[in-house]
């Protein structure tokens, strides 16, 4: 290592050089000297690694040198952005550039997308004005233009500009909330700027020029003039509504897009204004790639759909909705489960929730904490009543109370945003970084008790004395509230498991029975707040706090049912998928070097550094696995809970948005019943096929007679296996 | 940074000599009239050459002197006009030995 070391040594000590010193000719020397190696021997740093050697592209190959120019084809493409145009191949341009734009928010690269313009290209040349970008390469317009050729460049350019700009803007917005690069986006620009010399309002105005001369030009049709003008009038509505960071064209957006689909059909196409012979000189380090094809209906859905995003997360973040934590949070996972919205989409509703200091700039983050404290564990106690904040006298417990609650506040804040953040990324990363979030949260329950412990020692509304029995019980409500939603964690970060696919169709039992513990974890905490809040109101004279226990308990009620049905549905699958590994339909795959603890190990992993609360050890997970009654006894505990679980769904449809805090998701709300009242169905359904194969063959293997299709999701978190009788081998 | 004469003595020497050019900025022409400037990181007895850190050159193009020429007298300048080569940023690359035309060493 001498060797490399000292030579790393050596460069950093250098100054560098910038391609300015002299050169010297070695090329006989090293020639000779390379052909003196042995065939295979490699003259390189220890630093260097094979692995990263496989990364380098080679030069001329045209499949990774994206400046190879195979003979007879030529450097530059042949089309000249400053040659005249027909008006109709102007709108075949400009729809050209909404396909690539759409497909850049996509995820695809600029090089591949709207940099394969050559005009978009013209305008982004280094050797050009970069305050007044044209598409001629010299100081005027070549003279053998004509009036309409002339204004149709107008209009091309004040739309070119008018992209480059909104392509600026919406990367600052995606790079200024959190996203992940190449998964959700790619903000590459390949040593290109993107006119930082024009600004926002400037672009506006060459627009809004382009339209004016437009409406005056003479010698248009009306058809073609109408389209154009529609385009230049859905760039501007973006433009400004990019620029201005308030203002809500998008529903406007949706309309425009609406009148360009259908006035697509008067384009004439114009292939040769777009090359992937650009990708020549831009700074890359990657091979040449296609330029993207999109249809264009294609094209037009996903901008409506990018619209139709946007207009929804301005509804989900209105005070109606956000004067409620819970209502928000649903609000923020409906947003998540709209498709996969782009990238653009959720850096709009993360710009909403987190500028500012607040939600929408209005509704204080502190507020909003408080608030769900205070919803969940505190309703009607005077611990979290704004005007016991107020109080300065230090002496005074409601002083001493604020300022602890204060500093836990101070310490949760992050993590608690994080649970509207990370909703707001694509699905696998909400997984991923809700385990991540799963021992912060655990370490903040540990900072929690030692509160209480203070808090009770100066509120006494944490103390009640049941009027019957005379016992006392008490509340750690910051304890509670942190446990609350570290187990919700813990139970989203399993079910997003089975959405995303990670467990295999061998592990699904004990997964479901490791959710069905957590899932009666969380229903003990929510009994225990519920009794609480109960004792509260009892004992209450005023009635306002009597309202706010009351509301909460509803509330509180829907949970523990939500929860008892995630319990009973678990319980359901894990009896099925246990019968299924009892009587072999579903048979694990030979596993030569993984040993049942170092999987067990593997798959909890996020879970085990938990301390606040009871982890199963992996022979729990073995225990779970063993198959101890007859089958048609577990088919009837099975049918048992699913009878159960049905009845529970139906006590949930009857509750009003208020009760069940579902404002502005009513919808979301229904459908997510029905997909579990149809899952019911289901595992009853394979349960019942399970239990006749079983009589009808009248042995317990059966890996002879049934197997298990791949299985039909009616909600993406509940698995539920599809049996079928193997069809018997004719002939 | 080379200071090793005699480099096509023994095997060892050879190996020695390329040894002292490793992390050095070397610029390759290659047959297509490119040229390739970064840090010297592998080679092999076939002459094949990886860089890092590398910047492509190019030539002008017959098109990109008449413009230059062109914008030249336009603004009134007179004699010569100086046409930059075009560079850009390229990365990790391996240039295949059998394309090498020439190999320059900085410093």
């Amino acid at each position: 290592m001498g060797d490399a070391t000292s030579r790393l040594r050596q460069e950093a000590e250098q100054t560098p050089s910038y391609g300015g010193r002299g050169v010297r000719d070695t090329t006989e020397d090293f020639t000779s000297a390379s052909s003196q190696l042995q065939s295979g021997q490699l003259v390189k740093d220890e630093f260097f690694t094979l692995f990263e050697a496989v990364g380098a592209l080679e030069i001329m190959d045209p499949k990774m040198d994206s400046g190879y120019v195979a003979p007879g084809d030529t450097f530059d493409a042949e089309f000249d952005p400053a040659s005249g145009l027909d008006m109709t191949e102007v709108l075949w341009i400009m729809d050209q550039l909404l396909c690539l734009e759409i497909s850049w928010h996509d995820g695809y690269p600029l090089s591949q997308t709207v940099f394969t313009s050559l005009h978009i290209d013209r305008l982004l040349s280094p050797d050009q004005e970069n305050r007044d970008p044209t598409f001629y390469r010299l100081a005027r317009p070549p003279s053998n233009l004509s009036e309409t050729q002339s204004l149709g460049h107008q209009i091309l350019r004040a739309y070119c500009i008018g992209l480059i700009k909104c392509c600026n803007l919406a990367l600052l917005l995606i790079q200024s909330q959190n996203y992940y690069e190449e998964e959700d986006f790619v903000t590459h620009l390949f040593g290109r700027e993107l006119l930082p010399q024009v600004k926002g309002d400037q672009a506006s105005w060459i627009l809004q020029e382009a339209q004016k001369r437009l409406g005056e030009a003479s010698g248009i049709s009306q058809d073609v003039r109408r389209a154009l003008d529609d385009r230049l009038k859905f760039r501007s509505e973006y433009l400004n509504t990019l620029v201005e960071d308030g203002s809500n064209r998008w529903e406007d957006m949706k309309s425009s897009m609406d009148s360009i689909q259908s006035s697509h059909d008067l384009a004439r196409p114009v292939t040769d204004a777009f090359s992937e012979k650009v990708q020549r000189q831009l700074a890359t380090s990657t091979p040449p790639r296609p330029m993207l094809q999109i249809s264009w209906d294609l094209a037009c859905r996903k901008w409506m759909d990018l619209c139709q995003d946007v207009v929804l997360a301005h509804r989900l973040t209105e005070f109606s909705i956000s004067s409620s934590p819970a209502c928000l949070q649903r609000a923020v996972w409906a947003f998540a489960y709209r498709g996969e919205p782009c990238a653009l989409a959720r850096a709009l509703l993360q710009d909403l929730l987190f500028n500012n200091g607040g939600v929408r700039g209005e509704l204080s983050h502190y507020d909003l904490l408080l608030t769900d404290i205070r919803d969940l564990v505190l309703a009607g106690d005077p611990l979290t009543d704004p005007e016991s904040f107020q109080v300065e006298v230090t002496s005074d417990p409601r002083h001493i109370c604020s300022r602890l609650i204060e500093g836990f506040m101070d310490k949760a804040i992050d993590e608690y945003l994080n649970l509207y953040r990370m909703v707001c990324q694509n699905r696998c990363r909400i997984r991923r970084t809700f385990t991540q979030a799963i021992p912060i949260l655990d370490a903040l329950e540990s900072e929690a008790q030692q509160v209480d412990a203070k808090l009770s020692a100066a509120a006494s509304s944490l103390k009640i004395q049941k009027k019957k029995t005379g016992r006392i019980v008490t509340l750690e409500p910051l304890t509670s509230w942190t446990k609350f939603y570290k187990l919700r964690i813990m139970t989203w970060a399993v079910q997003l498991g089975f959405e995303t696919e990670i467990y295999l169709p061998d592990e699904l039992g004990k997964m479901y029975w490791y959710l069905m513990q957590l899932s009666r974890q969380r229903s003990q905490l929510i009994g225990d707040i519920d009794e609480y809040t109960s004792l509260r109101k009892q004992h209450t004279q005023e009635k306002n706090t009597a309202a706010e226990c009351l509301t909460a308990i509803q509330w509180y009620q829907s949970l523990y049912d939500y929860a008892t049905i995630t319990t009973l549905l678990s319980l359901a699958l894990w009896k099925l998928y246990t019968l299924l590994a009892h009587t072999n339909i579903i048979i694990p795959p030979k596993r030569d070097f993984a040993k049942s603890q170092l999987l067990y190990e593997a798959r909890m992993k996020p879970f085990l550094s938990v301390v606040n609360d009871s982890v199963p050890r992996h022979q729990d997970f073995e225990d779970a696995g063993l198959q101890t009654d007859s089958i048609e006894s577990t088919c009837k505990d099975i049918d048992g809970s699913l009878k159960a679980a049905k009845s529970l769904l139906a006590g949930l449809k009857k509750l009003t948005p208020e009760q069940g805090r579902f404002v502005g998701t009513e919808d979301e709300w229904k459908k997510e019943i029905k997909q579990l009242e149809t899952t019911c169905v289901a595992i009853a359904v394979a349960t019942s096929q399970l239990l006749m194969a079983s009589g009808k063959y009248g042995q317990d293997k059966l890996e002879g007679v049934m197997e298990c299709r791949p299985e039909k999701r009616y909600h993406d978190w509940w698995v539920v296996p599809m049996l079928k009788e193997k069809t018997a081998i004719t002939k | 940074m080379s200071a090793i004469s005699n480099p096509t003595g023994t095997p060892a020497q050879a190996s020695a000599y390329l040894t002292s050019f490793l992390n050095n900025t070397l610029h390759i022409h290659i047959s297509d009239g490119r040229m390739f400037v970064g840090q010297l990181k592998c080679t092999d007895n076939e002459r094949n050459i990886i860089l890092a850190m590398t910047h492509e050159h190019r030539q002008p193009s017959q098109r990109d002197i008449r413009l230059a020429a062109e914008k030249h007298e336009q603004s009134g300048g007179s004699g010569n006009v100086k046409v930059d080569m075009k560079k850009r940023f390229v990365g990790l690359v391996v240039v295949p030995g059998k394309y090498i035309e020439k190999i320059e060493v900085e410093g």
